[in-house]
């Protein structure tokens, strides 16, 4: 019995080992809503001074547990009005004007044509600062005459981020696998390195999104005599975190 | 009388100055003296430095708790893919969905069905259009879903789930009848929440291709409807 209860005692702290963290209302009251958005009922406030605890975020809505238990849904909007246990203000990103010019990730999904044939693609970026960014892309195209897929690692960058409209300009490289159509006689798949030099645009749409164009210069690296050159644009639709 | 007086003034100052040393000047360091006694003192073995106290603080790392986003959602589908000219057919797909903002996310799933008999081959008896393997239908999509109506579903009179229903649509490649087309698909789905990491779907949605596998290029309209379940992570 007494081990047990040992036991339990060592437990216990173990249990709170993963801390959530604690910040405190300053406004008049916060208000907690069941579910993450604008149109679910306010079910609780907690009273300025008190405090809650974030178990999780979901986009800009944070689950939150008050001293007395009760669990809802805060705002990110209300929640930047709180503070954290030593004054200092809870600092939260909401997705707005200046966290499209500096933001750590993006990624987006484009449709386009690759030297004739249709494009889907889609890529990642990172942000190594606010100018450059490294960029993974996937891409497949489907054509009359074959059909391929492309990956590519590049860098890109951009002209006056804080701008609404900001251009850039990307250079890479990377593989294409092309697969050939063909009626009579069965031709060989093969994939070629290639490389790429573009230039583009972004606009801001609204909180986390932003439309992006591409016109790009593919040269492909084939094993025949003659490289190939390709060119491709896209147009897509992108958002950033 | 004045070289009498002067020379009591003079030792009055030498006598102060003499005196500085002990007192504790503002400026004096006591470290300095600390150590101009330990040198002076070296011959004589019994006297110890004067102790210096350092304040011992352990100061604190203060970690601040990183809030968990949960914005991504992963599970699979199963359900009926009718494949035009192909049959209705069992379907079955993975999906990965990320939550931009409370009203729009997006999807990339990849499915896949197997066509069935047209009713030429039906009919005809012992007729083949496709391969075994060319009836294999494989797609993927990259769909961006507006949650057009959240709400929430109440069971009984302590149970309540957040819900949605959304429309998306979006931009893809069908694999049929050995070939790859560009193809794009729309539709709606219904998400209910019994848990904070649970959700259970219902989606319809059409796949819309452009194919010649049976000689000329015609539109090829592929309904779907689906049942399936992801977590939040």
């Amino acid at each position: 019995m007494l081990a047990l209860w040992s036991l339990s005692l060592v437990a216990t702290p173990a249990r709170a080992a993963h801390e959530l963290l604690q910040l405190f209302v300053t406004e008049p009251y916060l208000e907690l809503h069941t579910g993450p958005g604008r149109g679910y009922p306010v079910a609780q406030v907690v009273a300025r001074g008190e405090s809650v605890d974030v178990l999780f975020r979901r986009t800009d809505w944070f689950k939150v547990r008050t001293e007395r238990g009760v669990e809802g849904w805060a705002s990110a909007r209300e929640m930047k009005l709180t503070t954290m246990a030593d004054g200092a203000p809870f600092v939260v990103g909401l997705g707005d004007r200046a966290q499209f010019a500096h933001h750590r990730w993006e990624g987006g999904i484009f449709a386009g044509d690759y030297a004739g044939a249709t494009l889907v693609a889609a890529y990642s970026a990172l942000s190594i600062t606010d100018n450059l960014k490294i960029e993974l892309g996937l891409s497949q195209y489907t054509g009359n005459v074959s059909d391929g897929y492309t990956t590519e690692i590049g860098l890109a960058h951009v002209f006056m981020p804080e701008w609404r409209f900001s251009p850039l300009v990307d250079i890479g490289t990377g593989y294409v696998w092309v697969q050939p159509k063909a009626t009579l006689a069965k031709p060989v798949d093969r994939s070629d390195e290639l490389g790429y030099a573009g230039v583009g645009a972004r606009y801001y749409l609204t909180r986390r999104f932003f439309v992006r164009a591409d016109y790009r210069q593919y040269v492909v690296f084939t094993r025949t005599n003659a490289n190939e050159v390709n060119e491709e644009w896209r147009l897509g639709f992108a958002f950033f975190y | 009388m004045e070289t009498r007086i002067r020379l009591l003034l003079l030792s009055i100052a030498i006598a102060a100055c003499s005196g500085c040393a002990s007192m504790h000047w503002p400026w004096h360091h006591p470290q300095s003296d600390a150590t101009a006694s330990a040198s002076a003192g070296t011959d004589d073995s019994d006297a110890s430095p004067p102790s210096v106290i350092e304040p011992q603080v352990e100061r604190r790392t203060i970690k601040v708790p990183k809030i968990r986003p949960k914005d991504f959602e992963i599970g699979g589908y199963y359900g009926e893919l009718s494949i035009q000219d192909f049959g209705a057919q069992p379907v079955a797909g993975a999906r990965l969905d990320y939550h931009i903002s409370e009203d729009l996310f997006v999807e990339a799933t990849y499915g896949r069905a197997k066509g069935g008999k047209t009713s030429f081959e039906l009919l005809s008896g012992n007729v083949q259009l496709l391969s075994d393997a060319e009836r294999r239908f494989t797609y993927y999509n990259l769909s961006l879903g507006y949650n057009f109506l959240p709400g929430e579903v109440f069971i009984g009179r302590n149970l309540a789930m957040t819900s949605a229903l959304y429309m998306i649509g979006g931009i893809g490649n069908v694999k049929f009848a050995g070939d790859q087309n560009f193809a794009i698909n729309f539709g709606a789905g219904y998400r209910v929440l019994p848990t904070d990491w649970l959700a259970l779907h219902i989606d319809v949605q059409d796949l819309v291709f452009k194919s010649n596998d049976i000689g000329v290029y015609q539109l090829k309209n592929n309904l779907q409807a689906t049942i399936g379940a992801t977590v939040f992570f």
